[in-house]
């Protein structure tokens, strides 16, 4: 990991949607074991995916992972708690109805 | 492929009807039709990371009996039945709603799905991550509700003709990093509070019927338990290691996520007039109230509570709420002005916080064993 240098890598993964009346739920799995540390991006490629409602829909793909410099690791573990409001349910979203 | 295949996978009308008419061989059903019309909302989680490490060291032997005795009547998941739409959902007439009140109950159940999403990504990425089989229960079970709350409140926005959209999946997502022990303060707080806001507003509609706007309310007792235990499991890992609560330093952080949480949701509340109108709730009232519920409950395992009937407490949180609306106005006008307004505005609000942040919170003794059950 370089101090101020950002690295980018490339991991298979599955993207797991739920469009149901007993679950709405997303989820992003490595499949080689890829762990993302703090200050990380990923970008799933592709196009956009989304379960018709009423079902489940799993989908492989391919993601790029960017690692974050040292520096910026360290600002993330720093600052990062302060994002807790999110969590409840009456945070300010920044949600746009199109 | 770049193209949507199917309707339901576009993020616009155009795109949808484009996608239909590649499927010449197949009629437009109603269903079909229904979601070309709906309007798109996007979904917009955040994303953690956290000292797993950590967390998957965390040992409840301390609490082993509250601890099992919590997971099996989690396991039992007596709700499972619960959130199911029967003859108590009435049919809502969105299109006879006044505007205004549509627009900001609208904007209440979209900004309650993505806290519930959040919290299902988070709770989901901490059961994948960890080997402790304690804690990795514990996470997949509280995934389990907090994906059930989105899904029901996902259907009461389709009735409205609004479509979640999941977008960020494919967009560039930064994870952001929470200490273990943030992480408990936060959850602890967000899923009691939520509890207290829930039972309050079912309380009064069972009181004021007449008030009762949309059925989902009537969902909200049985809903706000799953919310109760949630904050029952983190308050006894918090148990698990008395420092966490003890420590001079723990004890700031604790103050500074009480009045923090709470002064959010002062400030969010008033910023939705109508909609507690047609409770027929005054929000003063209200904040007080949940205020009032969330500290006796916190009291099992938070050391003190806040002041809230202290001279400075409510004058404070209405001047933070007006600098919260110069922060919003100056945004909107932009330019200079528009970023000095914004900029005193802040600085106003920096002021409220820590003026809040200062009073003196009120002591107490925490009781040896924590748990609770659901009173109000």
């Amino acid at each position: 990991m370089g101090l101020l240098t950002r690295s980018t890598e490339t991991a298979p993964c599955e993207v797991t949607i739920s469009h149901r009346f007993e679950e709405l739920s997303a989820h992003v799995k490595f499949l080689n074991g890829a762990v993302v540390n703090p200050g990380d991006s990923v970008m799933v490629h592709g196009a956009e995916i989304m379960a018709p409602y009423g079902e489940i829909v799993s989908e492989e793909r391919t993601a790029t992972i960017t690692r974050a410099s040292w520096l910026e690791q360290q600002w993330t573990r720093w600052t990062g708690d302060f994002e807790f409001m999110e969590l409840c349910e009456f945070s300010f979203s920044e949600e746009v109805l199109s | 492929m770049n193209k949507p295949s199917h309707s339901a996978f576009a993020k616009t009308a155009e795109e949808a009807l484009a996608a239909q008419d590649a499927l010449d061989a197949e009629p437009m059903t109603s269903e079909m039709a229904t979601e070309v019309a709906m309007q798109n909302t996007l979904l917009t989680p955040r994303f953690y990371t956290t000292d797993f490490d950590e967390m998957d060291a965390i040992d409840v032997t301390p609490v082993r009996d509250d601890w099992d005795t919590l997971i099996a009547q989690m396991k039992a998941d007596p709700n499972n039945g619960h959130f199911k739409k029967n003859e108590d959902w009435d049919s809502v007439d969105w299109d006879g709603m006044e505007p205004k009140l549509k627009a900001e109950f609208i904007d209440f159940l979209i900004s309650s799905c993505t806290a519930e999403f959040s919290g299902c990504v988070l709770y989901k990425e901490m059961k994948r991550r960890g080997s402790n089989s304690d804690i990795t229960t514990l996470f997949q079970l509280m995934a389990r509700d907090e994906a059930r709350h989105a899904g029901f409140i996902n259907d009461a926005l389709r009735e409205a003709g609004i479509r979640v959209n999941l977008g960020f999946l494919t967009q560039k997502k930064k994870y952001t990093y929470f200490r273990p022990k943030f992480i408990y303060y936060a959850t602890y707080l967000s899923e009691k509070i939520g509890y207290a806001r829930y039972i309050t507003i079912f309380r009064h509609l069972e009181a004021n019927p007449e008030h009762r706007f949309h059925p989902i309310f009537k969902w909200f007792r049985e809903w706000c338990n799953d919310e109760f235990s949630h904050g029952e499991a983190f308050a006894l890992l918090m148990k698990t290691d008395p420092k966490l609560t003890e420590s001079f330093t723990n004890k700031l952080w604790i103050k500074f996520f009480l009045t923090a949480v709470y002064s959010t949701m002062w400030v969010r509340d008033h910023q939705r007039p109508v909609f507690h109108d047609a409770l027929g709730v005054d929000t003063t009232w209200y904040g007080q109230e949940v205020f009032r519920k969330t500290s006796e409950i916190s009291k099992q395992v938070f050391p003190f509570t806040l002041d809230i009937d202290h001279p400075r407490w409510v004058p404070m949180l209405n001047k933070m709420e007006a600098a919260s609306r110069q922060v919003a106005k100056g945004k909107e006008e932009g330019g200079i002005g528009g970023t000095a307004t914004r900029v005193v505005g802040m600085a106003k609000a920096a002021y409220c916080f820590i003026s809040l942040l200062t009073i003196p919170a009120v002591h107490h003794k925490v009781p040896e064993s924590t748990r609770l059950e659901p009173a109000y």
